[in-house]
């Protein structure tokens, strides 16, 4: 069977000694973000791209995954003990998982999170490895033709299905691709937009751009609000649930991985889309609806696995097709990138050991963030207990120290400066800034390809229709525009994403 | 403030986007634009400024006539907004002349000053502490190139 020689070949990378470190320093990483309110994978993963150059590009890309599948464990604990989701997508443990640690049963909540993350994490590992070849197959079919229209739909989807106006998301898109576009043009040589700045000649850095927009925008924002943390304080025990808990978690469990592995490989179905629908199906299929939001354990264990499953079939389009379905995988394209591999359809052909080596070492990391968070549970409640007025100059320094280092250079840092300033302005003003770092991320690409279709058919447009998957693939991304015109989807939507926004 | 007849976040959205739009035009002029078959640098440029433009507009329009919609911007703090960015500003400008461990100090404190909370008497050791760690994670272990004293 193909599918277990690669699962071996994946194995044996990523239990080679150097990987295992990394995954382990990757999960420590990630759940320590995500414990801590206030700063997410997103910047934490651009903050450490500059540093992941002297590494093999497999073990780059186990420790980057790591820190993001971390994430969402640690944002769990947090929701559970202060009822402050770590990151977004824990909003919803918030809601059952609080209430039994007000009920005494921290300690139950916590193992079952766990548990629901492992076992998500552990099928969608699975998930990942099924469908990765099949999809491999038909993107080794793609012409510059259909790789532009898959650009188009991931651009697309990524936008009707995240959160926010999708009129403000296209905005975003658009502006960065712009931005996508600035330095020397590489088919003519002309310098574009680049002011005459000497660092502008590469193109613009995006991990400037992301800590700026992410990282600081969101802490000069977090500040202006009044903070107030109370932690649950009661001693965390019972952490080994018992028989009856698991055998009332675990039917939702399996629902909310099956749910999660299916949102996670849509586009812009991230991290917040899973957990909501997984608690709405349980809530609707629970025979005592009434239960919810006093303590339900399915509440908890639905929305876990829905969350962690999801965070990791989202990088199926990008191991596969080269197309990040969010902010992070756009990130994760540009760890690729620095590593000199060129992300596309030819990925998996090119660099089995690579594809193969990261997904084996989620499942590697998903069990080391079992073994690890349980045991360790006092000190991450210990780490809530450090002061945000302390926290965040530590994290402006640090971005201003992985920014500078990136390329050594000072313009960088003026760089995230203003992007800091842009990014506090689009919280106020409502905007939701990640679509702009998919459009930074694909632009060139989508120029690149662009341009070389329009070469092929002697600047014909209709060839993107002509060919039977660019049709297919456009006619996706109509039906998805088209859909957003209707009003009745346009108010479901808006009902679905409201609590998420 | 008084209830407004302007949904200010889409005005200031909208103008924005047509500043940036009408920037990217003028700052490539000069490019060949080409033709679909032949694209010069200037092509794909001036194809998204003009989208951005058209959605710049279509918002300053949509913040200046949807009345009652309009959800009002929180108001902006000062101190959070400029301690912050100052904090950036000045690591930019010390941390090559006067090296990490004193650009770190600086930066640390002066970020602290975005809240009110903040002591001198933690702070300050705290800047040491965490300038130190951040010349040993960064210099010794990760060999970043920049100095540590001053030049």
């Amino acid at each position: 069977m193909e599918l277990f020689d690669n699962l071996l070949l994946g194995l044996s990378t990523a239990l080679e000694l150097n990987n295992l470190g990394l995954c382990l320093i990757g999960v420590l990483i990630g759940t320590a973000i995500g414990v801590l309110p206030g700063i997410g994978p997103i910047p934490t993963v651009a903050l450490l791209l500059p540093f992941t150059f002297g590494l093999n590009p497999a073990g780059a890309m186990i420790m980057l995954a790591g820190i993001f599948y971390g994430a969402q464990y640690g944002g769990s604990t947090t929701a559970i003990l202060v009822n402050v989701p770590g990151e977004t997508s824990s909003v919803v443990t918030c809601i059952d998982g609080h209430e039994m640690a007000k009920q005494g049963k921290a300690g139950t909540a916590l193992a079952i999170a766990a548990i629901a993350s492992f076992f998500a994490g552990t099928l969608a590992t699975v998930v990942i490895a099924l469908l990765s070849v099949p999809l491999s197959v038909l993107a080794l079919k793609f012409t510059a033709v259909e790789y532009f229209s898959l650009l188009v739909l991931g651009l697309i989807a990524a936008v009707v299905l995240a959160h926010g106006s999708v009129a403000k998301s296209l905005a975003m898109v658009l502006l960065g691709l712009l931005l996508g576009l600035v330095g020397i043009d590489v088919s003519s040589g002309a310098a574009r937009m680049t002011f005459g700045i000497a660092e502008l000649s590469d193109g613009l850095d995006f991990v400037p751009i992301a800590m700026g927009l992410f990282g600081l925008g969101e802490i000069i924002a977090n500040l202006e609000r009044p903070t107030e943390r109370r932690v649950v304080s009661q001693k965390v025990r019972d952490l080994i649930p018992s028989r009856a808990d698991l055998r009332a978690a675990f039917p939702a469990m399996l629902r909310g991985t099956a749910l999660g592995s299916v949102l996670g490989v849509l586009p812009g179905g991230g991290a917040a889309l899973p957990p909501f629908s997984s608690y709405a199906l349980e809530k609707k299929l629970a025979k005592d609806p009434s239960r919810f939001g006093k303590g339900a354990i399915e509440g908890v264990a639905g929305p876990e696995a829905a969350n962690n499953a999801g965070a990791q079939t989202s990088f199926i389009p990008l191991l596969t097709l080269g197309i990040p379905a969010n902010a992070l995988m756009a990130l994760m394209i540009g760890a690729l990138m620095m590593q000199g591999i060129q992300p596309g359809p030819q990925i998996m052909t090119e660099q089995p050991k690579l594809v193969w080596g990261v997904i084996a070492s989620m499942w590697v990391g998903n069990l080391m963030l079992l073994v690890i968070n349980l045991p360790l549970i006092g000190l991450w409640v210990s780490m809530l207990k450090i002061p945000y007025r302390l926290l965040f100059p530590a994290i402006v320094l640090f971005c201003c120290i992985g920014t500078y280092g990136i390329a050594n250079s000072l313009f960088n840092v003026w760089l995230m400066l203003g992007c800091a300033g842009i990014g506090y302005f689009f919280i106020k003003i409502g905007v939701e800034p990640a679509p702009l770092l998919l459009g930074l991320v694909l632009g060139p690409q989508l120029e690149e390809n662009f341009r070389r279709a329009m070469l092929l058919s002697d600047g014909n447009f209709s060839v993107f229709l002509s060919r039977p998957i660019s049709a297919v693939l456009l006619a996706v991304v109509a039906v998805l525009l088209l859909a957003m015109l209707s009003p009745t989807i346009l108010r479901n939507r808006r009902a679905a994403l409201a609590d998420s926004a | 403030m008084a209830p407004s007849r302007i949904d200010w976040r889409d005005l200031l959205l909208g103008l924005f986007l047509v500043g940036v739009a009408t920037g990217t035009l003028f700052a490539t002029r000069n490019l060949a634009v080409g033709h679909a078959a032949d694209m010069g640098p200037g092509y794909m440029p001036r194809v998204i400024a003009l989208a951005l433009l058209g959605f710049g507009l279509f918002f300053c329009a949509r913040g200046a006539w949807r009345a009652g919609a309009a959800q009002a911007i929180e108001p902006v703090l000062a101190r959070p907004l400029l301690a912050v960015l100052g904090a950036v500003g000045i690591f930019a400008l010390t941390a090559e002349k006067l090296g990490l461990a004193i650009a770190s100090v600086v930066t640390v404190v002066l970020a602290s000053f975005a809240t009110r909370e903040g002591r001198v008497l933690e702070t300050v050791p705290f800047a040491l502490v965490l300038s130190g760690a951040a010349v040993l994670l960064f210099i010794k272990v990760l060999a970043l190139p920049v100095p540590v004293w001053p030049r």
